[in-house]
């Protein structure tokens, strides 16, 4: 199972450390707050001081195992890949200082320093907003996350949609590995071309479809007959209120988004790097 | 006699767009009653269930004719989510019953009091006791998703026994079950029988539902081709055998042996009554 999956498959069983305890809107504050300063800099040591402190914080909560798996499966390839297209001379318009050279098959290339700031600076935004929305989303019981989003007035339906799509990709995951071994044991090929491969797809894809329709009509009259569309207020176990701790992480919030506001104001938008806007 | 709690008068209904799936029905379930519905596949069972919560017509739509009363509310003027307190349905597959919000057991038998905006503190008070009902005491902070398949459907019977419904309607809850699946649901719904909960149950263990049916309704082809107490019907072997359906091994045994060897023996429908009957007949104690 892939870390993607497992990650949808959080367990009941949770830490109780202070950023559980958080109230969910802060912590969904924070993703925002953290994504929006690191898109406003362009300053890769700024983006991965974000980074670090958000994977700390993640680390203290026990969630940063599916965090770290995640970046590395979505980010590393990215970096790399993005440096080498940005950095090395193919011809992009604003890398003009180079800081060295490397030789590739014999040839001398030579390493720009805007192409490299922006292959290392984009993935590492990326992924501050990938570990700030996870640890948000893995740090947030999900009564108390159902709670906070319906306290943000998210109609009812919408939440479900979200919370339940969490809950069913997996069992939608394993509805397909069922149906590839159904197919395979009719005689399937698995080792053929991409074009034959491509048209294989279509075996899975359209018993998955219609299995997943189904399903999703069982869901819809099981919900209903569960009172899902009564027309009461519904009862939450979880009141979402904010706590001494809450209001001091929006303190920590408001004092550093000062100090950045005055960081560029000051120095710029790359206070650290110096990096030049690449398309300046 | 009491008043029954379910009285279903000419029914008959057809899909959007297609034939007739049931033909004028006719029954009456009075409180603390176990109703078995009985037929080959295909005879509209599930459907006669659905018509009972309001999901048929009011979620498919269709052509719908004829009267169903559940607890004094007549189906066709109330809404599926007014007729969920009234009518508690599971349905076959465990795993589909799932609301998708729940990471626990607790909150997921939760679930439909908090859609119905039961108070807290009675929400509280009713899952524990749902909890109990089943016999998953222990499993309570395990997530829904990792149970076996019984357990899974016990939830299922907790979820709807925590609003506490006038009817509980079972449709085929052991079908997609192991043995062992069977065997545990089996011992929540005869449980629940022998307290006097009103139960409506489709099902194909007939050998099993003989145990605990009061009154069994034998469908065919949308049509009602037997109703009466659950010996009066489940007796009727010739009847049963055409239209493929399985009576008791023991009934269809001693309705053998009286036809074939002209035994006279009386017609057991379950194995403890077959038992009783054979040692006397053996003249062994």
């Amino acid at each position: 199972m892939s870390a993607g999956i497992s990650l949808l498959k959080r367990t009941a069983v949770e830490a109780n450390t202070i950023f559980q305890r958080l109230d969910g809107r802060v912590k969904f504050l924070y993703f925002i707050w953290a994504t929006v300063l690191v898109y406003i800099f362009y300053d890769p040591y700024l983006t991965l001081a974000f980074l670090i402190v958000t994977l700390a914080m993640a680390a203290y909560a026990k969630v940063f195992k599916p965090i770290a798996m995640t970046l590395l499966i979505i980010i590393v390839p990215w970096i790399i890949l993005g440096v080498l297209i940005l950095a090395l001379p193919f011809g992009f318009p604003w890398n003009k200082t180079v800081i060295g050279y490397i030789n590739v098959l014999g040839y001398r290339l030579p390493v720009y320093l805007e192409g490299l700031g922006w292959g290392i600076t984009w993935p590492l935004r990326i992924s501050v907003a990938i570990s700030s929305a996870l640890f948000f989303y893995l740090t947030t019981n999900q009564a108390k996350l159902v709670a906070t989003l319906f306290k943000m007035k998210v109609p009812f339906k919408a939440i479900y949609m979200i919370i339940a799509t969490f809950q069913f990709i997996p069992l939608l995951f394993d509805e397909a590995n069922t149906i590839i071994q159904a197919q395979i044991s009719r005689g399937l090929k698995t080792d053929v071309g991409v074009l034959q491969r491509i048209k294989n797809y279509l075996a899975v894809v359209i018993p998955l479809t219609i299995s997943a329709l189904n399903k999703v009509q069982t869901r819809a009259i099981t919900l209903e007959s569960r009172g899902f569309s009564a027309p009461v207020k519904k009862t939450f176990l979880y009141e979402a209120r904010l706590t001494a701790a809450d209001w001091a992480f929006l303190g920590i919030m408001a004092a550093v988004t000062v100090f950045l506001a005055w960081v560029y104001v000051t120095i710029g938008y790359s206070p650290v790097a110096h990096l030049q806007w690449i398309w300046a | 006699m009491s008043e029954p709690i379910i009285k279903v008068e000419r029914l008959a209904y057809s899909y959007p767009r297609k034939e007739l799936v049931l033909y004028d029905i006719n029954f009456e379930v009075n409180k603390g009653e176990v109703l078995g519905i009985i037929g080959p596949n295909g005879a509209g069972k599930s459907t006669l269930c659905k018509a009972l919560n309001g999901l048929v017509p009011h979620f498919y739509g269709g052509k719908y004719g004829g009267r169903v009363v559940v607890a004094g509310m007549e189906v066709l003027e109330h809404t599926v989510a007014e007729l969920s307190t009234k009518v508690g349905i599971v349905f076959q597959d465990p795993e589909e019953q799932m609301s998708g919000l729940a990471l626990t057991v607790w909150e997921e038998v939760a679930f439909g009091l908090m859609m119905l905006g039961f108070p807290k503190e009675e929400i509280v008070r009713r899952v524990d006791e749902a909890i109990k009902q089943v016999g998953l005491e222990g499993f309570e902070k395990r997530s829904p998703f990792e149970l076996s398949g019984g357990q899974q459907q016990r939830l299922a019977i907790a979820t709807v026994l925590a609003v506490k419904p006038d009817v509980l309607v079972l449709d085929e809850p052991t079908a997609q079950l192991d043995p062992i699946g069977k065997f545990e649901v089996f011992s929540v719904i005869k449980r629940l029988a022998a307290e006097g909960s009103t139960i409506v149950v489709v099902e194909h263990e007939i050998e099993e539902l003989a145990t605990f049916a009061d009154n069994i309704l034998l469908l065919d082809q949308g049509r009602v081709k037997a109703y009466g107490p659950a010996r009066d019907v489940l007796t009727q072997v010739e009847k049963l055998k055409s239209l493929g359906v399985d009576p008791p091994s023991v009934t269809e045994l001693t309705y053998l042996l009286n036809k074939e060897l002209g035994a006279n023996l009386e017609v057991p429908i379950t194995l403890d009554e077959a038992i009783k009957i054979y040692a006397e007949a053996l003249g062994v104690s």
